[in-house]
């Protein structure tokens, strides 16, 4: 039993931290709350679902397509609500960011309806049993895509050399133009990675609750904001860790305690992160300002 | 006090738009000393729920539950403004939105308050608009008289440069305590009017969005006054009142009488989008919000553009 939730635990966790990298890599670069970064995980999700439905794609078409189109909205986001707003106001990005939110959400319902949408199923489900855990082979796509994904976005920031100018910009803006780097250049690159993933992320979450709706951005985006303080602000493999314990910690929560308290717990975790360790649970550093 | 003036509703607009107002007012205080808060939706509901809680189950009338609601809410605040003064920015943002879920979800598991049914027949309060109004001009008139205080100017300062501030002798832990406080005694007010007003409430009345809201009426309106929050609570709540006006008003317009290709087309998209729909205006909404960031950062109004239009400064000059 308590191996079975803790499989499902690391299922919800993927998705976690594939919208909290992005989340934090953002956060990173910019010193912003990227308010929006949830709605493109949504529109991730139903780029993934008319690719399947209409294009006839199968389920890696959809996951690239919800990842090309995830990563232009990102750059398009960039150009209209952070590029043309004043840097020197701390609000005012926080504020274009959550008008972008309310104008993707809202564009979701025009088009789609309030309503949710039934993910269709792409992936033959087979059933394994090893000892005394059941786990599909939906649950191993989704496990697999994202923890390889994690694998080759860390390798990327850890040994490429955009990577090494992304971690630059995170430490310090300053320094790191001095000595070289385009700036804009790694932000825009920032967004790419962070936006694509969370379509990939939207697709995922798509596959394993089989149904999709235009509200579930918000959702998304309270749990990677919370992920993302777990493991330390700008702090990419903390987020991929943090995600994975905040996902168990709310399945063992949600099977042991009870499914109302689910959502307590995590926002009780961020509480205590906040005020006994705001740096994380891996100790990066701290940011002074907003 | 405004019976047979105006019809019902017009009253119940005007009532949700003073309520956007103080609520305005309950993320613009803890604001003045440069805290920004997420958590005033939870504030509201924590008001909300103490004054449907003590008016239904143990009558009290709506007169002395308001001021109770107001009291509890700023307890309440006080207490999370302990912690809170360890951290700002982000940090605190974080904090205040973590606190409003928490609210929520009390609201949600507690069945004494309703649970997941919601709280229902809240007493309907008829005088709400009354209360609304003179609540709002008590506002006005306190942040006025602020602005021009020592402790407004300390405010300000500690909104500027925490440390420089400390160093000049202000007690910044006081200062931010009660203006924390503060704002969450107003946020629990706004929420009991609101209760009593709408007499049914559930866990997802008091969201993230509505705190979000809350927020960005003060940033479009301006926070650095304190016309500020008032001018952007009206504009935002009756910017959809606002676009279904301009609709009617395109139907006055004689375009079929031009031949001019492109004014029919235009005319056709702006009366079909303004057709009162709520996605649609919604993203007009955010549209707004997004090209406000860009047009005027510092929002609608601002110190120096108040003070162009001040006669004291004419008198002085």
């Amino acid at each position: 039993m308590i191996y079975q939730q803790l499989i499902n635990g690391l299922m919800l966790g993927a998705s976690y931290s594939l919208v909290a990298i992005g989340y934090t890599l953002i956060f990173g670069v910019l010193n912003l709350l990227y308010f929006a970064h949830g709605e493109i995980f949504m529109v991730g999700a139903f780029v993934g679902l008319f690719l399947v439905v209409f294009a006839g794609l199968n389920i890696y078409g959809a996951l690239l397509g919800a990842m090309v189109a995830c990563a232009a909205l990102g750059v398009i986001s960039v150009f209209v609500a952070i590029r043309p707003v004043p840097k020197d106001r701390p609000l005012a990005p926080l504020i274009s960011t959550i008008g972008l939110t309310i104008v993707l959400q809202n564009l979701a319902v025009y088009f789609i309806g309030g309503q949710q949408l039934a993910f269709p199923e792409t992936i033959r489900q087979t059933l394994y049993h090893v000892g005394p855990i059941t786990v599909s082979s939906t649950q191993l796509f989704i496990l697999g895509v994202a923890v390889s994904l994690m694998l080759l976005l860390w390798v990327f920031i850890e040994h490429s050399k955009m990577g090494r100018a992304i971690r630059a910009v995170a430490e310090n803006h300053e320094t790191a133009a001095l000595l070289g780097v385009d700036v804009n250049k790694v932000v825009i690159v920032t967004f790419i990675i962070g936006s694509g993933i969370a379509g990939v992320a939207g697709v995922l979450d798509g596959l394993k609750n089989s149904s999709i709706s235009p509200f579930m951005g918000l959702g998304a985006a309270v749990k990677g904001l919370i992920v993302m303080l777990l493991g330390g602000l700008g702090n990419v493999p903390g987020a991929m860790v943090a995600g994975l314990m905040l996902g168990m910690i709310e399945i063992l929560s949600a099977a042991y305690i009870g499914t109302t308290e689910r959502d307590l717990f995590s926002f009780l975790i961020l509480i205590l992160i906040l005020l006994f360790r705001p740096t994380g649970l891996f100790g990066t550093r701290t940011v002074e300002q907003r | 006090m405004f019976d047979g003036l105006i019809d019902g509703y017009t009253q119940s607009i005007l009532i949700f738009t003073g309520i956007s107002v103080i609520a305005a007012y309950s993320f613009f205080a803890p604001f003045k000393t440069g805290q920004v808060s997420l958590g005033q939706a939870g504030f509201m509901a924590v008001g909300a729920y103490c004054s449907a809680v003590l008016t239904q189950k143990f009558d009290v009338p709506f007169a002395a539950s308001l001021p109770v609601a107001g009291l509890f809410a700023g307890v309440v605040g006080v207490v999370l403004g302990f912690p809170a003064l360890r951290i700002k920015g982000i940090y605190l943002l974080l904090l205040t939105l973590g606190f409003g879920e928490i609210i929520s979800v009390i609201a949600l598991s507690w069945d004494y308050v309703g649970g997941a049914q919601g709280y229902r027949n809240i007493p309907f309060n008829p005088r709400t608009l009354d209360y609304v109004v003179g609540i709002i001009v008590v506002l006005i008139l306190f942040f006025r008289r602020l602005e021009r205080s020592s402790l407004g100017r300390a405010m300000d300062s500690i909104h500027q440069d925490e440390t420089a501030a400390e160093v000049m002798g202000i007690d910044v832990v006081r200062m931010k305590l009660f203006a924390f406080g503060l704002g969450a005694m107003i946020a629990g007010i706004a929420g009991a009017l609101y209760a009593h007003q709408a007499t049914f409430m559930d866990s997802t009345t008091f969201n993230i969005m509505l705190a979000v809201e809350i927020l960005t009426f003060v940033v479009v309106g301006g926070g650095s006054t304190y016309w500020g929050p008032l001018a952007g609570a009206v504009v935002l709540s009756l910017l959809p009142e606002f676009l279904r006006t301009l609709r009617e008003w395109l139907e006055l317009l004689p375009v079929g009488m031009t031949n001019f290709f492109p004014a029919d087309r235009i005319y056709d998209f702006l009366h079909g989008f303004l057709d009162f729909e709520n996605a649609k205006r919604l993203i007009v909404y955010g549209l707004i919000l997004m090209l406000m960031m860009i047009v005027r950062p510092d929002g609608l109004l601002t110190r120096d553009s108040l003070r162009r239009f001040s006669f004291r400064k004419a008198r002085h000059a």
